[in-house]
Parts: structure tokens; sequence; C-alpha cells
């Protein structure tokens, strides 16, 4: 299981990327923190000519705040998003999802930037994204886009990326400290990819009745997917175990999961409706306890 | 370093002479070895399951810088001879098995995902892989033979075309009069029972060096392997090259739980390829490889049909079983043969009067059927598995009848059918005691009031019987007892400097036998632990073994060899200085490695200057007393005995996701007298954890279509930290049979027994919803669909 | 351009030598360093077996190409013990009777490692967190998982430097 023979390139700043980006386009592959690419090298499912690391930019590793937004540079880490005081205080719901992506040595190396790039459809940052409505910021040599979370997870393991360009930025806009987070998943071993994952927020108006909501599911669809019928339902609704449960009804009632080893669609869909009911539940507990 | 200094090493938690070695990176394993001049191999394998290999074109492979040699079939055809799986010890005898003969390469079709169809030899091992996306091959589908039905299914193509059928086996067997007892039962109970495809794979896969000396004309293979001696006893028929002239050499071995037990046919096309090119080649591999080649185990069937009396008692069974044993036979032990262990093996610590099976073994377009820690675990998993079906049926407590089923120790009958004699068993104990630590009654007021509140607990008890090696019969003409697989050679010597060497047949590879034969040994001759040296893993040394480790044979088979070799040692020491210090031999005692004059502690006699009179002035010693140092003995078990116990698990299923939580285990064991307990223990710990993976995650799984779907560690998912609970280890007074030799196997009782404890359980959890479980894998999915909360898949 | 020089230092020492830009870390540490200690399990991250420290932190070495860890201060399994003298969390391994087959250990080892000078009071559910990413065959992990508790005892308790 060795890596097939590539070119690479290591530069150390975001121009000389996108140059090369510009200059082999599809014929090139990203590195970042390789959690996801080496083994995909490893067992030649990926076979880019080109790989360009972009670990060696010191301009993307960071994590900071800006204009009530968390940003992140592409090549932050996971493991040091995890240890960030801002991650722990303006981001419950990214702190509480970090510590389910693999283990701590896959989170030393992995990056935000690269999970949202790769979009694998059951990865935990990609929901988190798309749950708080983050926006990535991505770059090509012909200039910048900022995307919205919805239009940039296009698939699975697709994405609004052109072929020169480079994730550069994920921006999270700091959590409503009154709001109620709460990220669940299942999976065979702690650690694993999830069969099932839910992110979900829940605030609550001064009536003590749903004032927002989301729900994020991942791992059965292409994409993080948002339950926005359930979400729509929910306003204004009383949160009780009844309400919960038919809004977890409400978000997969049209889910067409795929199939595998680990377990078939119809079972994949009764437990998203599980884990709905259950992260929405937590959710709004917390909601009313950020509330007291 | 012993607890106790001046104490019996044997019994004590003595630390592992291995540790220093393996904890900070110096253990060899066989991809740490490095020969001069080595090449690096990679193997092209099928992509389908099943096919008519029509054409295949290397030359493109051959051409790309780096690679050295491309090898395929017909280069097998040419330079080997096609290889009969088991036939070197004669299992293609055995009645009604069917061995096909193949070449290491495919020649005429491809019969599985994962046949090796050529060889790349190359500079590096990642020059030999791109070399293979080069290899364009010519194959013709033909329809994949996968489940059991497809090879019974006449209409089915042949995988061997040598044979007019995809049968691999069958058999029929019957001990005791079974009309008699269905005649008597008062109720007849059916169950058809299933053990999904799970395998071994040790962390570290398999990997060889061949290198071949043209002067000597000698064959060497460093490989990591169970059983050195094995290798080159089946290797030479096929290459044509005497055994004498192969020595296999094997260091550190990560992990073999009965896979690395015989020949793989990788072997062969490595030590083709380096006769062929006077070049040492390595082949390292890698764990895609490993899921999908190395072996497979445990598909298993059996339809039963259980006499029982109205409280419960098993009279009889008839039995119909099924084992899917893959494409390739495994050379020496095919898997086919291990039908016939589902219901050889049944009877276990019951009563049971008489039982009737017939067994039919196909072949499938899998992986080879491998012998994997405990390969007859089916038959404990059918036993222990039908006396919970028998108590649901008929509303009794499983613990009673557990109670009524098992024999007790010296009350008839006191032979099984098999005529094996049921001497010293402590089942009945076992049971006892496992329950009162699981406090049984007291669960069942937890259980009910858990369920009170949703939440579904179950508690599942488990025994076994473990002829490792199983007791002697005295009045069987032969002796009757003792070893599988013949004795147990060791040698003990003392080397000039006074230190001690054991020379072992056995090849440890996580067992810790070099410390537990020095501890032995230390006892024996009453030398320091730290002066004793096991040495292993060399064919040019260690004493002839079919096998070396596996089957649970080195607590009595080597530590008795060790022992009696020790004594024999310890007699000529004694002669020697006997004379030496001019007192008689019974007067003599030795600690420490000092020898003195009982009384006299002034007198004494070190080992080192007793080992220099004998090198430098033998005429010191008078005619008569023998002049080496050295013990040997070849052992042949002794009186025996039975290992077994009963296992207790607790789990909470949780039946909204279908997750298993394996909140305590309880182990009650017989083991005789354990050697070093903290080794036992973590032979137990280490089987009931490969079981807690059958039962919850673990599963070889193919597609309907014949592709594999478990090639990767995100797919083939093992027990990790977070999946095992501590485990509670109690040992069981036992009852010793041997005036000299009590140790008892201990390697595969725990995966024997613990699959049945954890599916019980999981049974007695959810009983109430109505679920009864035939199955041994169990995963959350399949949770759900015995709770009809999902359609089945 | 596939091959390159790289400088980094590993156990100390620093070290030069040539590698392919597609060589893994855990081959190039094995290969041209002859520092066998690390293994490889799976080589696709998922086993622990190669985990070695970059930089102080705990890595997958079979995922980290070695021209990535060019400037890095790696430390292996080899770079513990003092002599004959196993460092402190092997000597704790060592006296709970941690491994047996010995393959997978100095993944443990290094995860384990990178766990306590992190936390040194990691509980028992700590300890299984973290080292869930570390598979083993042989043993159940329970002695592993004491050993760890032991190690980290010591370095409260006793100052023992992990």
């Amino acid at each position: 299981m060795k890596l097939p023979r590539f070119e690479y390139h290591a530069p150390d700043t975001l121009d000389e990327v996108l140059s090369l980006l510009a200059e082999h386009g599809d014929e090139a592959k990203v590195l970042a923190g390789g959690q996801s690419l080496v083994p995909l090298l490893a067992m030649r499912l990926a076979r880019p000519t080109q790989v360009i690391d972009v670990n060696r930019v010191a301009s993307l590793s960071t994590i900071e705040e800006r204009e009530s937004q968390i940003v992140f540079g592409a090549t932050a880490r996971e493991r040091t998003a995890e240890r960030s005081p801002l991650v722990r205080t303006q981001l419950p719901l990214l702190a509480e999802a970090l510590p389910f992506i693999g283990h701590a040595a896959i989170r030393t190396r992995g990056t935000i930037g690269g999970t949202v790039a790769h979009a694998d459809a059951s990865a935990e940052i990609p929901c988190v994204v798309t749950t708080l409505d983050g926006e990535i910021v991505v770059r090509s040599a012909g200039g910048e886009r900022t995307i919205a979370a919805p239009d940039f997870f296009q698939g699975h393991f697709t994405t609004a990326l052109a072929d020169d360009e480079c994730v550069v930025e994920v921006r999270l806009p700091a959590s409503d400290p009154r709001a109620g987070f709460a990220f669940q998943e299942i999976a065979r071993r702690h650690g694993d990819f999830a069969l099932v994952g839910v992110a979900a927020m829940v605030s609550l108006g001064a009536d003590g009745a749903i004032a927002d909501s989301r729900i994020t599911l991942m791992g059965v669809a292409d994409v993080p997917l948002r339950a926005r019928a359930a979400e729509a339902a929910l306003e204004g609704a009383s949160p009780t175990e009844e309400t919960f449960a038919a809004a977890a009804r409400t978000a997969t009632a049209d889910l067409r999961p795929a199939t595998d080893v680990h377990g078939s669609a119809a079972y994949r869909t009764h437990l998203a409706e599980v884990v709905v009911r259950r992260t929405l539940t937590t959710a709004a507990a917390r909601a009313r306890s950020a509330q007291a | 370093m012993t607890d106790v200094i001046g104490a019996r090493s044997v019994g004590a938690r003595v630390l592992r002479s291995e540790d220093p070695r393996i904890l900070t990176g110096k253990g060899v394993y066989i991809d740490d070895v490095v020969v001069p001049g080595m090449l690096h191999a990679a193997f092209l394998r099928s992509t389908v399951p099943h096919g008519r290999l029509l054409g295949l074109d290397v030359s493109e492979a051959r051409e790309l810088p780096g690679v050295v040699a491309v090898y395929t079939g017909a280069d097998m055809e040419s330079r080997s001879t096609a290889g009969t799986p088991g036939s070197t010890i004669g299992m293609n005898m055995m009645p009604g098995i069917n061995i096909p003969s193949s070449y290491a390469l495919a020649t005429d079709k491809v019969r599985y995902v994962g046949d090796p169809i050529a060889l790349v030899v190359a500079e590096s091992r990642a020059v030999a892989e791109d070399a293979l996306e080069l290899i364009v091959e010519d194959i013709e589908m033909l329809d994949p033979v996968v489940t059991y039905a497809d090879a019974l299914d006449p209409s089915s193509p042949r995988i061997f075309e040598e044979f007019d059928s995809n049968i691999a086996m069958t058999g029929e067997m019957v001990m005791g009069d079974i009309d008699a007892v269905f005649a008597k039962a008062d109720r007849v109970i059916s169950a058809t029972v299933s053990v999904h495809r799970h395998q071994p794979v040790p962390m570290e896969g398999r990997g060889s060096i061949a290198e071949w000396d043209p002067g000597e004309e000698e064959l060497t293979i460093h490989t990591s392997t169970q059983s050195p001696h094995l290798v080159r006893l089946l290797m030479s028929p096929q290459l044509g090259i005497p055994m004498e002239n192969i020595r296999v050499i094997s260091g550190d071995v990560g992990g073999g739980f009965g896979l690395k037990m015989g020949l793989f046919r990788e072997d062969i096309a490595l030590a083709v390829a380096a006769v062929d090119l006077a070049r040492p080649v390595k082949w390292i591999e890698d764990r895609g490889e490993h899921l999908a080649t190395a072996g497979q185990a445990r598909e298993e069937m059996a339809e039963m049909e259980a006499a029982v009396t109205a409280d419960g008692v098993l009279l009889g069974l008839r039995m119909n079983v099924t084992l899917n044993s893959g494409a390739y036979p495994s050379d020496p032990f095919p898997g086919a043969m291990y039908v016939g262990s589902v219901s050889g093996s049944f009877q276990g610590p019951t009563r049971i009067e008489a039982l009737a099976a017939t067994s039919t073994a196909v072949f499938s377009n899998k992986s080879t059927y491998v012998a994997y820690r405990g390969p007859w675990a089916t038959a404990d998993f059918m036993r222990e598995r039908l006396l919970d079906i028998i108590a649901r049926e008929l509303d009794l407590d499983p613990l009673d009848v557990r109670r009524r089923n098992y024999v007790h120790r010296d009350e008839p009958p006191l032979a099984m059918l098999s005529g094996q004699l049921f001497l010293g068993v402590t089942t009945q104990e076992s049971i006892e005691q496992a329950a009162r630590i699981a406090g049984w009654d007291e669960f069942r007021v937890r259980q009910e009031a858990a369920r009170a509140e949703g939440r579904y607990l179950g508690l599942g008890m488990a025994s076994y019987l473990e002829a490792a090696p199983g007791p002697k019969n005295p009045d069987a003409p032969e002796g009757g007892g003792g070893g599988i697989m013949g004795n147990e050679m060791s040698h003990v010597s003392v080397e000039p400097d006074g230190s001690i060497t054991i020379i072992t047949q056995q090849h440890p590879h996580g067992q810790g036998h070099q410390t537990t034969l020095a501890q032995v040994a230390s006892d024996e001759l009453g030398v320091p632990f730290e002066s004793i040296t096991v040495r292993y893993g060399d064919t040019q040394f260690t004493p002839f073994a079919l096998v070396a480790t596996g089957g649970s044979r080195a607590a009595t088979m080597a530590n008795g060899s060790v022992l009696h070799a020790s004594r024999a040692l310890r007699e000529k020491i004694m002669a020697i200085a006997a004379e030496l210090l001019e007192a008689a031999p019974q007067d003599l005692e030795i600690q420490g490695g000092t020898i003195s004059v009982a009384g006299t502690p002034s007198i004494t006699l070190s080992f080192a200057e007793l080992a220099r009179v004998v090198a430098e002035e033998p005429d010191r010693l008078p005619e008569g007393v023998d002049r080496d140092l050295e013990g040997t003995a070849s052992y042949d078990g002794g009186m025996g005995g039975w290992s077994g116990g009963t296992h207790c698990c607790f789990v909470e299923v949780d039946i909204e996701t279908g997750m298993v939580e394996i909140q305590r285990y309880v182990v009650v064991e017989d083991c005789g007298v354990p050697v070093n307990p903290a080794i036992v223990e973590g032979q137990v710990r280490g089987g009931v954890t490969q079981a807690i993976g059958a039962v919850l995650l673990e599963q070889s799984a193919y597609s309907e279509d014949g592709q594999f779907l478990a090639g990767t560690f995100m797919d083939y998912l093992m027990p990790t930290t977070t999946v095992v609970p501590n485990f509670e280890i109690h040992h069981l007074e036992s009852v010793l049979l041997d005036p000299d030799v009590n140790f008892r196997g201990v390697g595969e009782g725990g995966m024997i027994v613990a699959p049945a404890a954890i599916v019980n359980a999981i049974e007695d959890a959810l009983v109430t919803l109505g679920v009864r479980v035939r199955e041994q894998h169990l995963p959350p999915a399949r949770i759900l669909e015995l709770l009809g909360t999902v359609p089945t898949a | 351009m596939t091959e390159r020089p790289i400088q980094l230092t590993v156990n100390g020492e620093a070290r030069e030598a040539v590698t392919d830009v597609r060589t893994s870390l855990a081959d190039f540490l094995r290969e041209r360093l002859e520092l066998t200690g690390t293994h490889l399990g799976c080589e696709h991250g998922v086993c622990g077996a190669c985990t070695v420290l970059v930089d102080g932190e705990p890595v997958r070495s079979c995922l980290m190409l070695a021209v990535q860890a060019t400037g890095a201060e790696v430390v292996t399994v080899e770079g513990l013990a003092d002599g004959d003298t196993l460092h402190p969390l092997q000597q704790a391994l060592m006296e709970t009777h941690a491994f047996q087959c010995g393959f997978c250990t100095p993944g443990f080892v290094m995860s384990a490692l990178a766990l306590l000078r992190d936390d040194p009071a990691a509980d028992e559910a700590a300890v299984r967190d973290e080292l869930s990413g570390n598979l083993c065959r042989c043993t159940g992990y329970q002695t592993i998982v004491e050993g760890v508790l032991l190690a980290g005892r010591r370095a409260r308790e006793e100052g023992a430097v992990l």
C-alpha cells in the first residue's frame, strides 16, 4: 500500500500555491492534513500527478475572531481548534463535534479547511459549518469568492471549488450564548465514521416557545443535509418530547441514505430519526439552562 | 525479576523478559529483517470472484525501470509442483474430503477476490506496486459461488473442475443410541443456528523473505509463523528442494491466532523467484491483502433437533452441519476438516447420551478458511446457545438448565460419547461460583426495574471444557491421552559461564514463553530466573514440531517438557557436584544457582565452576558420570487434564439504536496450575475480546456477487479500548491429575466460550420483546432487525 | 523532481537524508534511518501502530510524507529509554504486563506518552478515549490502560518525568 509517483510542491506563500493550481488544474491535489488524501493515495484511489502541500503557508494556519465571526485559516488543525478558547467560548457546537473526528493522532494533522474541501458527507466539520450558516472563502489566481455552506457542498466529495481554487478560510459566526446547541452521532466504535450524526440548535423565546432552530444530518445523504421543513415546523412550537419526535419524523421523511456493510438504508433512516429527536431534546435543554 | 527472592517462580506474576525488547522498539518482526541485496515483491490479485484466466500481458510491467522480474502461473507450472494442501501429513486421505491441487499463482482460473495472478519483483515495494498497474489480464467472468445454497446448487459452475461438485467434504457420525433418546424425550426442540465469517487479523500481517544460496543449494525462509518446521516440511515437495536444505528463521511474530500455522501459496511464489534470481526477495503483505486473502474462519451453520426432558435435560441431538470453506484449502489443515468438529466437539461438559450428525463442507469463491483460536469454537457456540434456547422454550432458568446438564465431578457418566474421560471436571463448580460472583438472582430484580424505565439489561452465561491437553485414559492401549500432534521436545543445558539455555520447539508470538519456560526451569534447577535464556525460531537448532505454538499446547506440553528436561539436567548436575564436593547427591541442594552441601553452607560450587570442570578437567570425574550438562525430554503430556470454566456477560442494549454495551464480564477459569497468572489472564482477556469483536463488530463480508466488502480497517472493525470492559477473572481450584505437571492450556478458552455468553446476554436483554437469536453476529443494524424496528436487509 | 534532501531531528539527533517525495514518514524512519521500532499495521491511518511524536504531537507516520517532516522534531519509541533503563511509561507498562506480541506496542507507547504529557491526571475514561485510536489484537486493553494510569500516578505522586 505505497503511494504512487507524483511531483511534490511545498510553497511558502499562497500566491505560489495559486499559481501552481492555475498551472496544473485537475492534475493537482492540495495536501493539507493528509488524513483523507494520503490513504486515498496509498490505496491508489486518487492519482494526482502534482501534490501541492499548503502546510508551509504560515498565513493559512490561524484561528482568529473577526467582526463576530471566528475565522479558521484553511490549515488550522482540528486539534488546535479543540484547544482554542475562541472555539470553546464562541462555538460550542464545534467544540462538541471536534472530539468525534477520528482520534487524537488524526486531529493533530487534520485541518478544518481540508475536511471542508474533502466534503465527505459523513464528516463532522461540514455538518457543523452547514448548521452555523458558515462561509467558505476560496481563492484562485483570478480572485476570491465567499461561498455559503449550502452552495459549497454539492455532493459526496464534490464541492463548488474549481480546479484552480483553494480553500483559504472557513468563517463561522460566533454563536448566540442564549441558544442551545447539541451534536450527537452514532458510530460503530468511537472515532469511526458516523452511521448518522446530527447537529442542532434551538433557541427559545421569552414565552418558552421555540423561536428558532437548525437541524443538520450527516451520513445519510451526499451532503450535510439541513432539515428545513422540520426547522420551519418547530418555529413557535412548544419544546416538548412530542414536538421533537414529530420534527424528527419530518426531518427524516424523505431520506434515501446508502446501504453499506455497517447498516442498511432503513437502519440509517431509523437511526437518523432517533438521533434528531435526541439532539433536539439536548439542545432545547441547553437553551433552557442558558436562559435561566 | 521474581516477586519474592527464594520463593518459587511458578505461580508468581513474574515480569516478562520479552518486554524490555518490545517496549523499546527492539523487537525484530519480519518487516524489520533486512538481507543484503534484497528485492521487494508485490502480487497482482484478482478483482473478480470467479473467472477463467484467458490471457495475461506482463510485458509493460517488465519494462518499468526498477522492475527485476515478473512471474505468472506459467512460471509456477514450469518451476514448481502443484501443491495439494494437507497431503504432506495425510489430511487429503480423510474420508470424504476433496482437496484440489493448485499452483502458487493462478494458471487457468481465478477463484476469489484476491487470488494471486502474478508476482512482480522490483527494487522497492512502491515500484512493484507501480508495475502491478501495468499488467493487463483477460478474464472471462463465471457465475460466483458465494453462499451455501450457491455451492450446493448443482447448476452452479464448479470452482475446481477436477471435482464433480462444489462439495469439499462430507461426513456422518453417530454416537450412542440416537433413536432411543428421541423415543424417551418429552420434547423435541429445533433450532438452526449460524456463525458468520470473521478472521484472526494479527496486527502484523503475513510476510517472508526467501533467500537462495546457489552454492549450497540451500533455501532460507525468514517468515512470520507459528510453526517454522512446518513451513519447511510443506515447502519441500512443491519446490523439489530436500527438506534438509530448507532453513526457516522466524523472529518476533506480531500475532498469529492460528492463521500463521502452515504454508501460504505466496511463500512458494516467493521462493520460486528467489531461486530463479539468486537474490533475496521480500514480501510484506499489506492490510488490504491481508483482509482479503490471508484467511478467514468460522462460516458454519447447524440445523439442530434436540431431544429434551421436560425439566431441560438435553438427552441427545441430531445435527446437520454445513461449512463454507472458501476456495483454496489451507495447507496443511484444510478448512473443510473442521466441519466434523462442530458435532465432534459439541458435547463439552454435558451428559448428552447420543448424537447423530451429518456434515457438509462446500467450496465457494471466498478466501481460504483457516484455523482461528479454537477452530472448533462453533461447537461450543452451538451447545451453549442451544442450552439457552431450551431454557426459553421450557420457561426455565438457563442457570438451572446448566446445573441439570453438566457432569458432576466423580459421578457417572465418567466418559464422553467419544470415550474421553470426564476426569477432574469442575464445570459445576464454575457455574456456581460464576453465578455467585455475577449475582445471578439479584440481577433479575435489577433487570426488571430497568425494563420499567425502558432500559434493557441482559445477563448471559456459557461454559466450556477444553482438552488442553485432555486427561490421559490409563486403560487406552496407547495411553490415549496427553498432547495432540505428538510429543514435545526440549533441551536444557548449562552454558560454560554457568548460565542456562533452554531450546524449545515452541514459537511464541505473544504468549510469553521466554518468561514462563524460564520460570519452570528456574524452580527445577534452583537458578535465578535472570540466568536463563529461552531460544527458539531457527530450524537449524530447534527440535522438529509439526505444530510449534498453537492448539493451547504450550502450557502442558512445553512447560512439562522443560520441567522434565530440567530434572534430567539437575540429576547430571548433582552427580557431578557430588563428586567434586565429595558428598552424596541426596545431601546436595541448589539455591540461587549455587550448589551446596546441606548443613554445611560453607562448601559450595557454582554452576560456572561446575561447567568449567566439565569442559577443562573432565578427568576429575570418575567413569560412569555423565559429562554433558544437558537435559532433554520428549514429553507426552503426562496425565493431562481439562481446562474449562464459565463466563458471565452483562449487556445493556439501546433498543432505539441497536448499540450494545458490555457492562461487566466475569470469568471463572480452571486451567490447572497457572505458571504465570498475569500471562494466563492476558490470554483470557485477549480471547474474550476477540469474541466481543466477533459478536458486535467483525464480519468478513462478501456481497451477493462475491465482492469482498471488508478490505480496510474502516470496514473490518475490531474492538478498541472503548468497546471492551475491564474483566473480572477468578481462578478456580483445580483437580490435579499429574504428579508433576498440571499446567493446562488457556489460549483458546476465552474465544470459544465467550461468543455464546455474549449472545445469550443480548437475547436475555431482549427476550421480553420477543427477540430470539439464532446467529452469532449482532451488529446494531441486526439488533433492530431482530426487534422488528427495521426490515431485514 | 521526486527526490528531496530533508533535515530533521529524530530522538534528539539531527539527521539528513534524501527521500523520495512519495515515501511516508514511517517508511523513511524504518528504511532510511533504520528505526524499525515504528510499525506499520495498516498504512491507512486506522491502527495507530505507526504513531510517533512530531513536534510533540502524536501523528500517524503512515499518513505523513517524510518530506513534510523537514525541520520537525520527531520522537519514536526508540527515543524514550535511557540506555538499559526503561522510560517510566515503559516501566509501568512492563509492570502491568501490558502487552503480548508487541507489534502494536510502539504506537500505544507514543500515543500514551502524548496523552500523559498533556494530562498526567487523565482518568480511566480519558485514557480509554485517547487510546481508542490504537488497535491491539492480543490483550483486551485492560493491562495497557492500567499501565498508562500507573505511569500517570507516578508522574503525579513520585515526580517521574514523562
